[in-house]
């Protein structure tokens, strides 16, 4: 700006500052600003540097685990900006081909959602640990002190008088993991591990296990019941949000080289009885009486479907996820006219573009879906020609790619249905042969068989060799019949008119209508049956592989190297691995009558047993409270806060502050939150930006993906040295040096083998992504970088030091056993953050096919006799094998209701800001948006309740009529938060979404070393509704379950408001 | 959306008032910004010629475009690529000869906020300014229920009543079309913010986000270091602005560009982008092939506030 111009001016900011100050004006909000600058304007010649792939890193988001592929970019070494990768499926609707330049591909930003921009503001939280972080006062108490990551290695290691200078605990001697760890001998391990669970079994008795076992009878919890495994099981590892490449990295550590059995994550808070019924439902017969499981989800092809029912979920929030989904929905509902329902206690931004909102009753899905059933019955609307096909033939010769069981038949004894016909039972074929009817006769059916196609009955009942049988699909008839269509509308709190209405839309469209859910319809003690019926609804409409109907997406490339890449850490058995044995503290994976608890007790177990599901994540901390099946010494936690996120989580709260039930706690965190605030030591982790992962992309993918998440900036926590190399701290270099200390087997020198050291973090991942680089099969590999990108690759770098990049080194983790080196392949990945499948294959498919690109291929079953053939763990009873809608029932068989004081219904969701505990409550802009949630109620029920928007309630429940968070020596924090009147949500439901009521994460004030830090207060708004939640009378000390598919249930309680 | 719904919620747009709008900002400066706000001296109704183009603002001297080379076009292709060859196009012609404008399809924003992050993050805007809010209403009663989402980026409109009130000269309209502020010569007296019958201005006091945590570098990562992607320069009107005390833009009034640095680069604006329902567009209204072009003549397309005359380059679909 030239002198004359600014002469000329009416005014400069001087003289208005000097005016304003005249008239009286307040410049306070101005007083900074008095430089007038001479600098000119719109003569920028500043190039934009964002743009140059010099200075961006790809990556891979986990602000929810949709694990959305990112680019971060860079600026002096901080990382200022997220977008989607467009390389990517998830981010952009047509990716760009793996093969385009990386030049090209840095100014290509792609489509990400808030939480996944915002994820700059979790890595560089003030709050966030950094170095070790050692109890100083009682646990709880919020003292902490800061001690070197050596000194707590060796602590948590060796044990000891650890904490002698907090009052009370001088003389308490804690067991650190080298005690803990008792059995370490490989071979003994093997020896013993199948004779102790044959014993649980009752196939071996407790005698002669003890004869031949003698001498390491020490080395057991129990000797008495050798099915519970080994002291190692003592030590938990509790992992909140731990996808692959670190889960694989954790249980090679945990399992295959500490041995404990105990390792487990958190899904069953999140949506696990989906994923088992998608399990059971897909689960594949194989010869020899087992069952195969393929698939733990499937979704509707979103692109292609004209008609999608959700079931408590949507394609804007939470699910599996937003950008794909909320891409290809709108696109969908605009472009193309598809119709959308949504099945919701609560209108969602998903709602709000759908055709129809059906406010269902919680828990009412599967009354809802028997009505539609019934009305698809009644009304001759199944698809009878995709579902007579009985085996694999049957449906290739009808043209078809998978084929369901609904001809087959169902055996039933004197409890009713138990297992599934089979040939041999009337003496017309093998035991490994189901039997169907053709015209009444009964025909052997081998399901798996390509070439004898075998079409069935739909629905037979009858007697055959004095067995009474039914068909599968007459099993389904007959329970969608068993009640009315007013019957059914009145548990799932509907009209018959909008379900008929729905359900006949729904079956107008062919194979182009899909039926989807995640979390709602699941979390429920109903909630696996629940899953069933969705599952149902797409069975019956024969939609399965059609473009728009039900698909299983584009897979992924086997990072694993279980399909032939240069790595194979699938099958990586190092020397000295352990076989780790026993049942599991959640006794996930186990028959309750294959336990030695059985033999002693009979029913009803003390808590259930779970053999078809796992991470049952609720389960854990109550499980240490009864020291059932055993007590606990060590609890790791890692980005995970279960005394926040579990249903009821307040009663785990006095289980941590034990010290005899809670003997050691270590929490991985990146800052001291609500669970990790209770541990005796917080070792920092990396955050998701700084780290390694190899996550699985959604079956919304109809390409094939692999995507490898990496350091974008050099990691903000303290360094440590772990087998003399130098590396940032996090969970992976505290497992390290852990494994250095313990001198666990398959670490050092030679690791992954001779002369292949595993002494870094980067040591597996790089193998990881190297697998990917190299693809599925030989001549399925990258093309290699050439010098100019791996000149970009080395730049792109620039601001990292050597404790976290170095070309070299990184080169040598990825030469393989026979010497070749892979890296110019892993770098071609790297920079570009995924690869995958040229997406022309899926454009050119879909012009010329009705079947989608990647196909599913095989057999769905209506009734899963696996599960039909398990036993409720208190009653002894058999659950059903086709899907049942159910009242909500505790452990003990008490039905959960509501009463005058607490008459609401209390639900979740997530908005699309909070993807977890800690995003909304560190994340400014996320905060911006949306600064604390609200109890939001219909604005009829605030009337009954005399509730007016704005008020300020508490809430409340029969098990917690204070309705308080009891947090011990933090004292009490109450459920209370502003009412919303609304008119989007049921009347009698309350719903609070998740992501707020932090009580730790800084947003108090705590003690470090003897000073006080000023806590952040605007991360404590709001309310987490968990404590409200219905304890299990059964149980005692957590929440409701679905005992089948072991989740949490969030959607079956009732609570009260009370004015606060 | 029906008309009277969509005009209620347009109106909310310009009364200060505004129960969301206030909350809105209030959510954004984390509670620090209200009652700031300079009374308006100039009525929203003033004239709205737009001065004439700023003389010897000298914008062909930004680093000329070089253009790349985007993968082949496909069918089934996201419009994100077909915008970007959109504008590729118009960045060999002459500015005088583009027109920007953006088109943003009510029907599929999700009204997820991810433009109003991303858009913050990028031109590192700190608490209490705003260039592309969301705004949010439920309408209709139990069990008729609708929400409206409506993003409000800067209308960049043709006769912008933000610039005849400026006393400095700081805004104008560029050839493009777009309405640019020079924060060097904005003195701060928000005169514009009044203006603006969209609200589409906010001031910048100089806050940062990271201002009530505490200092503890010796435990935790402390202030500095977190604070620094705050201070790390934008590049609005392709200059380069890092924040620091006394220093433009703070102690300015602020808005959207249309990501000016990024289009002039053959980039999308990061709003479009990022948007995950893919309800922004963003091109050349005048190159009649051009997608926004296509969407601007769709019989549902409208610009709020049509009657005030400001002629906005921003156009919705409902």
């Amino acid at each position: 700006m030239k002198n004359e111009t600014m002469e000329n001016k009416p005014m400069s900011r001087r003289s208005f500052l000097k005016t304003s100050a005249l008239l009286g004006g307040s410049a306070a909000g101005l007083g900074a600003v008095e430089k007038i600058s001479s600098k000119g304007f719109g003569r920028g010649k500043i190039d934009y540097p964002l743009n140059d792939a010099e200075n961006v890193i790809y990556s891979v988001c986990l602000q929810c685990h949709t694990d959305c592929p990112i680019k971060v970019k860079i600026e002096d070494g901080v990382a200022v900006k997220i977008d989607g990768n467009p390389y990517s499926i998830q981010n952009l609707n047509s990716p760009i081909p793996t093969s385009t330049d990386i030049q090209v591909g840095a100014k290509i930003d792609a489509g990400l959602c808030p939480k996944g921009q915002a994820g700059i503001q979790t890595m560089y939280d003030p709050y966030r640990v950094v170095k070790v972080l050692k109890r100083a006062g009682k646990r709880g108490e919020g003292k902490w002190k800061v001690i070197p990551f050596d000194k707590a290695i060796t602590e948590v290691v060796e044990g000891g008088k650890l904490f002698a200078d907090v009052p009370g605990e001088e003389n308490r001697i804690v067991e650190g993991m080298r005690q803990v760890r008792a059995l370490t001998d490989a071979k003994v391990a093997k020896d013993m591990a199948g004779d102790a669970m044959n014993v649980g079994k009752g196939k071996m008795s407790l005698a002669d296990f003890k004869a031949k076992h003698a001498a390491h009878l020490d080395l057991l919890i129990d000797p008495d019941q050798p099915d519970l495994g080994p002291k190692n099981n003592q030590f938990l590892m509790l992992a909140g949000r731990m996808e692959h490449g670190r889960k694989e990295f954790a249980k090679r550590w945990h399992k295959g080289a500490y041995g404990s059995n105990n390792f487990m994550e958190h899904t069953t808070v999140c949506e696990q009885s989906h994923h088992i019924a998608y399990k059971q439902v897909t689960s594949q017969y194989v010869d020899g009486g087992k069952w195969k499981i393929v698939s733990e989800h499937m979704k509707p092809d979103f692109r292609n479907s004209r008609f999608v029912i959700y079931f408590g979920t949507g394609f804007v929030e939470a699910n599996f996820g937003p950008p794909i989904m909320a891409n290809l929905a709108t696109n969908a509902i605009v472009d193309d006219g598809c119709k959308v329902v949504v099945v919701d206690p609560r209108f969602s931004k998903s709602a709000a573009k759908a055709w129809k909102w059906v406010p269902v009753r919680p828990n009412g899905d599967a009354a809802l879906i028997y009505a539609m059933i019934r009305w698809m019955f009644e009304n001759d609307k199944i698809n009878k020609e995709f579902l007579v096909n009985a085996n694999k033939a049957a449906a290739k010769k009808a043209n078809e790619e998978s084929w369901t069981s609904a001809t087959h038949l169902v055996a039933y004894d004197k409890e009713g249905p138990a297992k599934k016909l089979r040939a041999s039972d009337l003496g017309i074929g093998t035991s490994d042969q189901f039997v169907t009817t053709q015209g009444g006769q009964p025909v052997a059916v081998n399901t798996n068989d390509k070439l004898n196609a075998v079409v069935g009955d739909l629905f037979f009942s009858g007697e055959l060799n004095g067995i009474k049988v039914k068909s599968e699909l007459l099993m389904v008839k007959e329970y969608a019949m068993s009640k009315s269509m007013e019957e059914w509308a009145k548990e799932a709190g509907l009209r018959v008119k909008d379900i008929v209405e729905v359900v006949r839309e729904y079956v107008k469209y062919g194979r182009q209508a899909a039926a989807e859910m995640y979390r709602g319809p699941v979390q429920h003690t109903n909630g696996y049956f629940n899953g069933m019926a969705v599952i149902y609804m797409n069975m019956l409409v024969g939609n399965i592989d059609y473009n728009g109907g039900l698909i299983k997406g584009g897979g992924h490339y086997h990072e694993d190297g279980s399909k032939g890449g240069p790595f194979n850490l699938k099958k990586d058995a190092f020397a000295g691995k352990t076989k780790s044995f026993g049942h599991k503290i959640t006794r996930e994976g186990s028959y309750y009558e294959h336990s030695s608890y059985f033999q002693k007790n009979g029913y009803p177990a003390k808590r259930p047993w779970f053999p078809h599901t796992g991470n049952v994540y609720q389960e854990a901390i109550p499980s240490m409270d009864d020291a059932y099946p055993y007590g606990v010494k060590i609890l790791m936690t890692i980005m995970g806060t279960p005394l926040l996120s579990n249903p009821a989580a307040h009663m785990s709260m006095k289980t941590i502050l034990d010290l005899k039930k809670t003997p050691l706690y270590i929490a991985n965190d990146v800052a001291v939150g609500e669970t990790s605030m209770f541990a005796d030591y917080i070792f920092p982790d990396l955050a998701i930006w700084e780290r390694w992962g190899t996550p699985h992309v959604t079956p919304v993918a109809v390409t094939k993906m692999s995507k490898v998440r990496q350091p974008t900036i050099e990691p903000l926590t303290d360094t440590a040295t772990i087998f003399g190399e130098k590396q940032h701290v996090g969970f992976e270099s505290m497992l390290l040096a852990l494994a250095e200390k313990l001198n666990l087997p398959g670490y050092g020198d030679d690791g992954f083998g001779k002369g292949m050291p595993f002494k870094r973090i980067e040591d597996w991942y790089l193998k990881m992504a190297t697998n990917i680089a190299a693809g599925d099969h030989h001549g399925d590999d990258l093309p290699d970088a050439d010098a100019r990108e791996l000149a970009i690759f080395k730049k792109a770098r620039r601001h990292m030091s050597a404790d976290t990049f170095d070309f070299d080194r990184w080169s040598k983790a990825c030469t393989d056993a026979n010497g070749k080196n892979w890296f110019k392949k892993t770098v071609y990945l790297l920079n570009r953050g995924v690869r995958g499948e040229d997406f022309t294959n899926y454009t050119k498919n879909v012009e010329n096919s009705d079947k989608i690109l990647h196909k599913f291929g095989k057999m769905f079953n209506f009734y899963c006799e696996k599960v039909a053939n398990t036993r409720h763990s208190y009653t002894g009873k058999k659950f059903s094998g086709i899907s049942q809608y159910n009242h909500a029932f505790d452990y003990a068989g008490k039905e959960v209701v509501g009463s005058s004081a607490y008459p609401l219904k209390s639900i979740t969701y997530k908005p699309i800001t909070g993807g977890q505990a800690r995003t909304q409550a560190v994340d400014y802009w996320l905060q911006a948006v949306m600064p604390e949630n609200t109890l939001d109620i219909n604005s009829q029920t605030a009337l009954e309740m005399g509730f007016k928007n704005g008020d300020m309630a508490k809430v409340v429940s029969a098990d917690n009529p204070e309705g308080m968070w009891d947090l011990g020596p933090s004292g009490k924090k109450p459920m209370v938060a502003k009412i919303r009147t609304v008119e989007g949500l049921r009347p009698g439901v309350l719903c609070a979404s998740w992501s707020f009521g932090h009580w730790a994460y800084c947003s108090r004030d705590i003690v470090v070393d003897g000073k006080v830090i000023k806590g952040e207060k605007s991360r404590e708004s709001g309310v987490c509704t968990n404590a409200a939640q219905t304890v299990d009378s059964g149980l005692k000390n957590s929440c409701l379950e679905d005992l089948i598919g072991g989740s949490a249930v969030f959607y079956d309680s009732f609570v009260g408001l009370v004015k606060a | 959306m029906s008309k009277e719904e969509l005009s209620r919620v347009s109106e909310n747009l310009t009364l200060e008032t505004d129960e969301s709008r206030r909350e809105f900002l209030d959510k954004f400066t984390k509670g620090v910004f209200g009652g700031l706000v300079v009374g308006g001296v100039v009525s929203v109704l003033a004239p709205v010629q737009a001065k004439a183009q700023k003389e010897g603002s000298n914008l062909n001297e930004s680093t000329p475009f070089k253009p790349f080379v985007l993968p082949p076009e496909q069918p089934g292709e996201d419009a994100i690529l077909r915008m970007m060859r959109d504008i590729q196009r118009a960045l060999k012609k002459p500015i005088e000869q583009r027109h920007w404008n953006m088109v943003i399809d009510l029907r599929k924003c999700v009204g997820c906020d991810a433009c109003s992050v991303s858009c913050a993050a990028e031109n590192k805007l700190p608490p209490g300014v705003i260039y592309r809010p969301v705004i949010q209403q439920e309408i209709g009663s139990y069990p008729n229920v609708g929400h409206i989402t409506l993003p409000r980026p800067c209308m960049q409109c043709d006769e912008p009543p933000c610039v005849p009130v400026c006393p400095a000269e700081a805004t104008w309209k560029r050839p493009d079309g777009i309405v640019a502020v020079d924060y060097d010569q904005c003195i701060g007296c928000r005169y514009c913010l009044n203006a603006c019958p969209y609200n589409a201005r906010t001031f910048d006091f100089g806050m940062e986000y990271i201002d009530d945590t505490a200092d503890a570098p010796q435990v935790f990562l402390g202030k500095e270091k977190a604070g620094k992607y705050e201070t790390e320069a934008s590049y609005e009107y392709a200059k380069e602005w890092k924040r620091k005390e006394d220093a433009s833009p703070i102690g300015n009034a602020r808005k959207c560009h249309f990501c000016v640095p990024r289009i002039e680069k053959g980039m999308l604006p990061e709003c479009v982008v990022t948007c995950i329902g893919r309800a922004t567009y963003f091109g050349d209204g005048n190159d009649p092939d051009s997608l926004v072009s296509e969407l601007i003549a769709l019989p549902n397309a409208f610009r709020l506030k049509e009657e005030i005359g400001t002629r906005p380059s921003v156009y919705y679909i409902k």
